[in-house]
């Protein structure tokens, strides 16, 4: 493996370019991003601890990060806060969980 | 959420390419098995697992799910067959089964082929576990959805699925039918078979084939037990393991000692507990537990306690170790440890009839003589039946030595198992009961009649209490204690009366202990006796002041010291002079000075209880007497007048006044004494002797000087007499607590029989009064229940005592029944 230590944290790019660099502890809830990531298999988004969404804009990614954070900050408390979602942006939301398996 | 959000316009979801119409699936999967194949040949860095993903997720979202689950597994299925079995032919050579084919090769030769073979084969495994994980990471879209709702195994299970049916099941060469995988297994066990005959094998190479064999499925998953790992080696391993092991035991017994074989055995079963932890799977260890304890204990046990070196030998050299295997082996396959356990018992019963034998031997030595000498009293019995006393309490200190013996075996070895204790206990009261050896309840009693006389003489408390305590233990292991408490009583009223006893305390506490052990009906009458004693010395000093009181100061006054006994608790028949019972009750007659005090003090106690008959029993006394031997030339040349204070029995003392009031030289003739005094002739015979031929004690003259004394001997004063010592104390014959002789011994046995029969009838009585009827059967159970805490009484004796109730109209049997039975009748 090229990098023995992984990184802290992972970049996630949007289709349109930008680039979110978040935990790699809240990347790895979404169950597709942990596979990317995941140091026995080194493909190439592991080693370059970089993933690119290429079917999902900024604004989605964003949103996903946040969600991730949220996910993780959350994960085992009760009376959980419910999370802002701009309602423009909920079907893509769901169609990026299906993809992204969070 | 989305609901009282305004009018905003929902954005519909993007397709870049996610959704869209146009799915090329053919081009698509080109990429995705190249991609694979870069896999399998470990280039993945190269991949973008996003673009993978993309499109296995296309695929699947366009509903072509089941094309690419097929394609999948027809990728891998080639890949194996063409690349995995080839790369494990190349691992393979026939080195390796040398023993199958009978090739000669080293064993070294041969491990490092099987090791190669071994690292071939997991690498091979290891890596397909890790492609197909990756392959699975990409392909996880269509296992989570295509997967689940078809209801098929995700990739992952199949792919290793046919790992096993393209690899391992495949032929190593073409022209052999053995697969790879009976390969593996052979190659497994001719490595372990490696480590067991001492070499050193690579653990962990086994012990990934064995978690590979364990993950994978004999037929479809499920059950544990048709893993692979089951099916194709666990089976096998167990059976070669019996055989070797089988074999191995057969090796050893015939060229190891039996401790030797004990340490082998535990080691080996400690090597395979570690084996199935380190090498093999946990699951195994109790099965080839289970084989090895068969094969080197359950099957061996037998022949290795019987071996020369067995358990007797380990007994008999104190070989705790060996003992404490032995009996951890025993443990290991039988709670009762009936193996060892039998052997132990053998063993106790083995040496305590040693010790009983010696103990007879002992006594027995100048065998003829206690029983022709019954007759002839002469120093030949006496000395024999010494020596009994001393075969008597050999026998108790041996006894008590297996005792200690054994019991430490049972500390050290046996870990203080419960079971082997009641069994050694067992064995014990089976040999001091044993028919052969009647007399441990006399030599017992015996014990701690010498111990009371002289054993504790100058002995700590604590010192004493672990002679008490022994004499205790042996008891317990007594059955007869009806017979103990006779032959008890009888030693204990010597020491009483004779103030033989070094100190009361002790006897006490030893009563007390006996209490504890064996109950209050038990020691009711012993203590009974101590009672007596107490009374006595106070009617002793009583009668002192109301003599003083009299005022009758006479210097010539006699003391008198008395000891009232209760002749129901008092065994006193056995007392006096059995041997010519008819003469038992006939009174001597005392001197005039001594027929007034005998007068006073019956009239002191009449007064003081009216109504109780008092009857002297002269035979058991002993008085002081001062004696003033006249001024005659000595030896020396003195010529001086002697006092003596000479202690003598009652007999004597009444024989020695008769010369008081004769000139000096009048002799009288053995006749002419025994008509003057009335004492019995056996009793006047011992006096005699005591006073006329015993060489330091010879107060009087004997004509004839000889050995025996007959009727027509005269007897005389021995003015010349002289002593080193002013107190001279003359021995009495027979003083002491001896073993009996065997008419003796007939006597009280007759006599325990008798007392039997009553306690017989009592309990019968008791049993039948409270149920009414009862069957033979049970009223001979319940009866020796009953008696058991006395005595284990004969079952034809409780026949006769039945059979006499129902003469006398206790019992009748009842008419008709279908097993015999009694009635009680009120």
């Amino acid at each position: 493996m090229p990098t023995p230590e992984p990184s802290e944290y992972v970049t996630i790019v949007s289709s349109d370019g930008f680039e979110f660099k978040i935990l790699r502890s809240a990347a790895c809830i979404s169950g597709a991003l942990r596979k990317a990531f995941d140091p026995a298999s080194g493909f190439r988004e592991q080693v370059e601890s970089r993933f690119v969404l290429e079917n999902f804009p900024g604004v989605v990614v964003e949103k996903i990060c946040e969600y991730l954070y949220y996910n993780q900050k959350y994960a085992e408390a009760k009376d959980v806060p419910d999370m802002e979602i701009p309602a423009e942006l909920c079907l893509e939301l769901v169609t990026a969980a299906d993809y992204l398996d969070c | 959420m989305i609901a009282g959000r305004g009018r905003q316009r929902i954005r519909p979801p993007r397709r870049h390419g996610l959704g869209g119409n146009d799915l090329d699936f053919e081009k698509l999967w080109t990429t995705i098995s190249a991609a694979f194949l870069e896999i399998h040949t470990r280039n993945a860095s190269t991949l973008s697992y996003e673009e993978l993903y993309r499109q296995a997720y296309q695929i699947v979202l366009k509903k072509r799910g089941d094309d690419l689950y097929k394609r999948v597994n027809a990728f891998e299925h080639e890949w194996l067959v063409t690349e995995v079995r080839k790369s494990i032919k190349e691992h393979y050579s026939p080195q390796m089964l040398a023993n199958a084919q009978g090739l000669s090769s080293t064993t070294n030769e041969r491990r490092m082929a099987g090791e190669r073979f071994l690292k071939g084969l997991n690498d091979a495994w290891s890596h397909h576990q890790v492609c197909l994980s990756m392959i699975s990471d990409v392909l996880m879209y269509m296992n989570r959805t295509y997967c689940d709702e078809t209801h098929r195994p995700p990739v992952y299970t199949t792919a290793m699925t046919l790992f096993r049916d393209d690899v391992l099941r495949s032929p190593i060469v073409e022209s052999e039918s053995r697969s790879v995988l009976d390969l593996l297994c052979d190659v497994m066990l001719d490595q372990i078979q490696m480590e067991r005959d001492g070499d050193v094998i690579d653990k962990y190479l086994i012990k990934s084939s064995v978690l590979m064999l364990e993950s994978l499925y004999d037929s479809k998953p499920g059950s544990a037990d048709e893993r692979l790992y089951n099916t194709a080696y666990e089976q096998e391993y167990l059976k070669r393991s019996r055989l070797f092991y089988r074999q191995e035991s057969e090796l050893l017994i015939r060229e190891a000692d039996a401790g030797a074989y004990c340490r082998h055995a535990s080691r080996r079963l400690y090597e395979e507990e570690e084996r199935c932890k380190s090498t093999l799977s946990e699951g195994t260890m109790p099965l080839i537990r289970e084989v090895v304890e068969d094969e080197l204990i359950r099957n061996r046990l037998s022949e290795v306690v019987e071996m020369e070196s067995g358990v007797r030998f380990m007994i008999d050299n104190d070989r705790f170790q060996d003992l404490n295997l032995i009996y951890a082996l025993n443990a290991r396959v039988d709670d009762k440890k009936s193996g060892l356990t039998k052997a132990v018992q053998q063993r106790i019963i083995a040496m305590g009839n040693e010790v009983n034998e010696a103990a007879i031997a002992a006594s027995q030595a100048p065998a003829a003589a206690p029983d022709n000498g019954d007759k002839g009293k002469g120093a030949a019995p006496e000395r024999s039946t010494n020596q009994q006393t001393v075969a008597a309490i050999k026998w108790v200190e041996d006894v008590l030595q297996l005792k200690d013996k054994f019991d430490a075996i049972w500390k050290m070895a046996f870990q203080k198992d419960n079971v082997m204790q009641t069994a050694m206990t067992k064995s014990f009261t089976e040999f001091i009961n044993s028919a052969t050896f009647p007399r441990s309840s006399e030599y017992i009693s015996l014990f701690i009649d010498e111990n009371m006389k002289k054993g504790i003489k100058g002995k700590t408390e604590t010192e004493i209490d672990v002679v008490l305590e022994k004499a205790i233990t042996l008891l317990r292991y007594v059955q007869d204690k009806d017979l103990f408490e006779r032959y008890y009583k009888k030693h204990l009223c010597r020491r009483l009366l004779m103030n033989k006893s070094i100190s009361n305390d002790v006897e006490r506490q030893m009563i007390g202990k006996m209490k504890i052990e064996l109950g209050n009906n038990f020691t009711m009458k012993l203590e009974a006796m101590f009672k007596d004693m107490t009374i006595s010395e106070e009617l002793t000093s009583g009668f002192k002041r109301h003599v003083e009181g009299l005022g009758e100061q006479d210097p010539r006054r006699i003391e008198l010291a008395i000891n009232v006994l209760t002749s129901m608790t008092w065994p006193l028949e056995s007392m006096g002079p059995s041997e010519e019972g008819d003469s038992r009750r006939t009174q001597c007659n005392f001197p005039p000075a001594i027929e007034r005090i005998k007068r006073g003090f019956e009239k002191y106690y009449s007064e003081k209880h009216s109504g109780r008959q008092l009857t002297w029993l002269a035979n058991m006394g002993s008085a002081d007497i001062k004696a003033v031997f006249p001024k005659v030339p000595q030896k020396d040349g003195t010529f001086k007048e002697r006092r003596h204070e000479l202690n003598v029995s009652t007999y004597a003392m009444v024989v020695l006044l008769l010369f008081n009031d004769m000139a000096a030289l009048q002799s009288l003739t053995f006749e002419e004494i025994q008509a003057q005094t009335n004492i019995a002739t056996n009793e006047l015979v011992r006096t005699l002797q005591s006073l006329a031929v015993a060489p330091k004690t010879r107060i009087l003259i004997k004509e004839p000087m000889s050995k025996d004394v007959k009727a027509t001997d005269r007897f005389s004063f021995n003015e010349g007499f002289s002593g080193k010592f002013v107190k001279i104390k003359v021995g009495v014959v027979s003083g002491g607590n001896k073993v009996e002789t065997d008419r003796e011994r007939r006597e009280t046995e007759k006599k325990n029989d008798d007392s039997r029969g009553f306690c017989i009838e009592a309990a019968v009585v008791r049993i039948m009064k409270q149920r009414k009827e009862l069957s033979h059967q049970q009223l001979v159970v319940e009866t020796l229940h009953q008696l058991a805490s006395q005595f284990r009484p004969e079952v034809s004796m409780i026949k006769k005592r039945i059979e006499s109730l129902i003469e006398r109209e206790y019992l009748e049997r009842i008419e008709g029944a279908a097993v015999d039975s009694y009635r009680y009748l009120a």
